[in-house]
């Protein structure tokens, strides 16, 4: 019988102070990204699209109602299906276990010999990129490594000071690894480790019984400078989303149609929850300019530079320029919005202003009323 | 399980008057709405009345349409105790069995709806846009202890006699049918949903196709036989919005009325949902050099020319320079520069090169599915 190749742990251990209030009752992984998906869709598109069905997720324990109200069943990436495999696991069990004298990593070295796969891939949940995990694999392969890691070479103004830069040797294997605020030499561009990996299962079993580690992520990041490693250099789209401005603009990197058509038109499709709704209607005086919109929303005034989510109302008169609207949100006729993130489930009053600046960026909290005017910057 | 009511749907019908649409695909297959197949009315009819159980008859092409319904998750029909059986002839010992008509799809399928043993038989065609609570259908169905209930609507006189006519008494009781009269005596028009006791609809079936009676249809033979053997035959009276999209004309129709939330199906009704299976696409990209006025667009469409009052389906990409005006463009299809397009239905996956016109001011104009137009050999 054929077993499956590869295996997958996705992580979330990045949470950023930065990102609240859009984090207070979500994890990073369920922040939406460009109207209808959540950022966690890309790491699990990645895994369903390259044949992986076991898949092990670890969450923490106050945010997981947003993980399984997006994920459900599992039905859209096929993981509800007969030899697929979801397993949920907090993190703070990991830290009681500890606390007990037990191995913290026990429950993902059960997962791990259950999925019976060679590979193991580990993935993060603050990257934004559609990654084929089969191309990284035939180079784990061909390599005969221990364990694979990718990166991008980006731009240090898109990096966080936690992210890990890799340095590389002449042949591609990994010399070290920092944060990136440790880093002593400055230069534009960076490798920065897009916290994906793919290791031998066996290994990593082998290793995790000896290990005391409460982050994944860690663990591996040591360990790669010392075993038969080597490198993959992704080269599509990616958007490192670690506090508002950096969210806001991977949000509005979409409107540039390579970004958009690299990131979500590439052969592997990028899967997220269905939802049954309306076709967007737009009224005879609605306006829309290079923007992208969901389906069920009701457009009858203004749009452009904008980013909106399933079913938002924008009504008569209304302006909506250089914002995100982040679903089911009522924007009162006449009313103006600019260069801000408003959360699901808003009401704004007609004729409120809120009115943001490109360095100065606007947020509004979920199921909030906005009665009154929100002014930002100057 | 026991059911009280189970659906079946009549979807083996061409729709040879909707021409091209129909090629390669079954009526109540062909897209509607943007977002939708004519079928998922009916189908999310069922759900919302509380019918879980519904089998569909199939015949004509029937690819595309066992391909949307699938195991019926769309439609939350892949519950416990719930389901979507697609029903399509087959042979046995004494031949081959293609569906003759409505009443003998049925005969036919006696084994599925017995294995579902319901009190009730819902007969439904799946080629109608409208909302209708069955629940209520079945009520009345009850309170008059009918052996037969025929949904009615009333039409305006003067279209009367395109219909099957229910001449009713001051009970509402069903006294005569008329098929198409050219003289009508009422305007309560059959909309094609019955409610049967199943039991005698069985042994009225079974009977006739023993004896070689004819039993073919139901507008034709089981309903006048009903009515002759004084069986308790009674009207529901229906007043919200239906429509027969069987025809060019009537599905652009259809269309046209659906855009702007005028018709009165309250399409973003919550409490009352059309589901249906929606594809995986990005969100719709509306780009600086276009304007959308009227219309209705869904996701993954690239939206680069002018589109006014018209419906943009799934994955639909028009470039810049490009005229949309009253028309209907169906999923996956590609539209190039300056291209014209006024009164049409372009069908699904259907490429039209740079600069071509397709203009239905006349006669609504139609592009059946897959076919290309106006594209160079040389053309990407």
């Amino acid at each position: 019988m054929k077993t499956n190749k590869i295996c997958a742990i996705i992580g979330n251990e990045h949470e950023y102070a930065d990102l609240l209030p859009l984090t207070e009752n979500r994890p990073l992984s369920t922040l939406y990204f460009d109207c209808k998906y959540r950022i966690i869709d890309f790491a699990l598109s990645s895994v369903v699209n390259a044949n992986v069905r076991s898949v092990f997720m670890l969450v923490n324990e106050g945010r997981v109602k947003s993980i399984f109200d997006h994920l459900g069943g599992g039905r859209e990436w096929g993981l509800d299906s007969i030899g697929s495999y979801q397993y949920f696991s907090f993190y703070q069990d990991m830290v009681r276990k500890k606390a007990q004298g037990e191995l913290p990593v026990g429950d993902i070295i059960d997962f791990l010999k259950a999925a019976k796969a060679p590979y193991t891939v580990y993935l993060t949940n603050k990257f934004v990129c559609n990654l084929d995990l089969r191309a990284v694999l035939k180079i784990h392969q061909e390599q005969n490594n221990q364990m694979t890691a990718v990166f991008k070479r980006a731009a240090a103004n898109r990096i966080a000071p936690d992210d890990h830069i890799l340095t590389l040797k002449k042949d591609g294997t990994v010399k070290h690894v920092k944060e990136f605020r440790k880093m002593s030499s400055k230069t534009e561009v960076y490798n920065l480790s897009l916290g994906v990996f793919i290791v031998n299962t066996e290994w990593l079993i082998e290793q995790l019984q000896n290990s005391q580690t409460l982050s994944l992520e860690e663990f591996l990041f040591n360990s790669l400078p010392q075993i038969k490693s080597s490198t993959y250099e992704y080269t599509g789209y990616v958007s490192n989303i670690y506090d508002l401005p950096s969210y806001y603009q991977a949000n509005l990197d979409m409107l540039n149609s390579e970004n958009y058509n690299s990131l979500l038109f590439s052969s592997h499709k990028v899967i997220t929850r269905t939802k049954n709704e309306v076709a967007t209607y737009f009224s005879i005086a609605s306006d829309v300019q290079n923007s992208q919109i969901a389906t069920g929303c009701v457009i009858k005034g203004k749009v452009a530079n904008s980013l909106i989510s399933r079913r938002t109302l924008v009504d008569n008169g209304a302006v909506v320029d250089h914002a995100i609207i982040m679903g089911s949100t009522k924007i009162g006729a006449k009313s103006q919005i600019r260069y801000a993130l408003v959360d699901k489930d808003v009401t704004i009053d007609p004729g409120v202003k809120i009115i943001g600046q490109p360095d100065n960026l606007l947020v509004v909290k979920k199921n909030e009323h906005i009665t009154a005017n929100i002014h930002g910057g100057k | 399980m026991k059911n009280e009511m189970i659906a079946v749907i009549l979807a083996g019908g061409q729709g040879s008057r909707l021409k091209d649409l129909t090629k390669d695909s079954a009526k109540p297959a062909v897209p509607f709405g943007g977002r939708y197949r004519i079928i998922d009315f009916t189908l999310s009819n069922c759900v919302n009345s509380g019918i879980y159980n519904i089998g569909v008859i199939t015949q004509y092409q029937p690819l595309t349409l066992n391909n949307h319904i699938g195991n019926g998750a769309s439609w939350g029909l892949d519950h416990l105790d719930s389901g979507v059986t697609i029903l399509q002839p087959y042979s046995n010992k004494e031949g081959s069995k293609w569906f003759e008509g409505t009443a003998h799809a049925i005969y036919q399928n006696i084994d599925y709806i017995d294995s579902m043993d319901p009190e009730y038989l819902l007969v439904l065609s799946g080629d109608h846009i409208y909302k209708m609570d069955y629940d209520q259908m079945l009520q009345t169905h009850k309170e008059k202890k009918a052996a037969l209930t025929v949904a009615v609507i009333d039409v305006p006189w003067d279209e009367a006699s395109r219909f099957g006519i229910m001449n009713t008494d001051e009970n509402n009781r069903i006294i005569e049918f008329e098929e198409k009269p050219a003289h009508p005596k009422s305007n309560h028009a059959s909309m094609g949903i019955y409610i049967f006791n199943w039991q005698r609809l069985r042994s009225v079936l079974v009977n006739a196709f023993t004896k070689e009676v004819p039993m073919i249809d139901f507008g034709k033979n089981v309903i006048p036989f009903y009515i002759k053997s004084g069986d308790n035959v009674f009207a529901h009276n229906f007043s919200g919005y239906w429509k027969d999209v069987g025809t060019i004309q009537s599905l652009w129709e259809a269309n046209m009325e659906f855009i702007d939330d005028q018709d009165g199906l309250n399409v973003r009704d919550r409490s009352w949902r059309v589901f249906s299976k929606n594809p995986i696409a990005p969100p719709q990209f509306i780009t600086d050099t276009a304007t959308v006025n009227a219309s209705m667009v869904v996701d993954g469409c690239f939206v680069a020319g002018k589109i006014e009052h018209s419906i943009l389906s799934a994955n639909v990409q028009i470039k810049g320079g490009s005229l949309v005006k009253d028309s209907v463009i169906m999923p996956g299809t590609l539209i190039g520069k300056n291209v014209t397009i006024k009164r049409a239905i372009i069908g699904e996956n259907v490429t039209i090169g740079d600069n071509a016109v397709i203009d239905g001011t006349k006669e609504v104009a139609v592009v059946g599915n897959g076919e290309v137009i106006g594209v160079k050999p040389d053309e990407d």
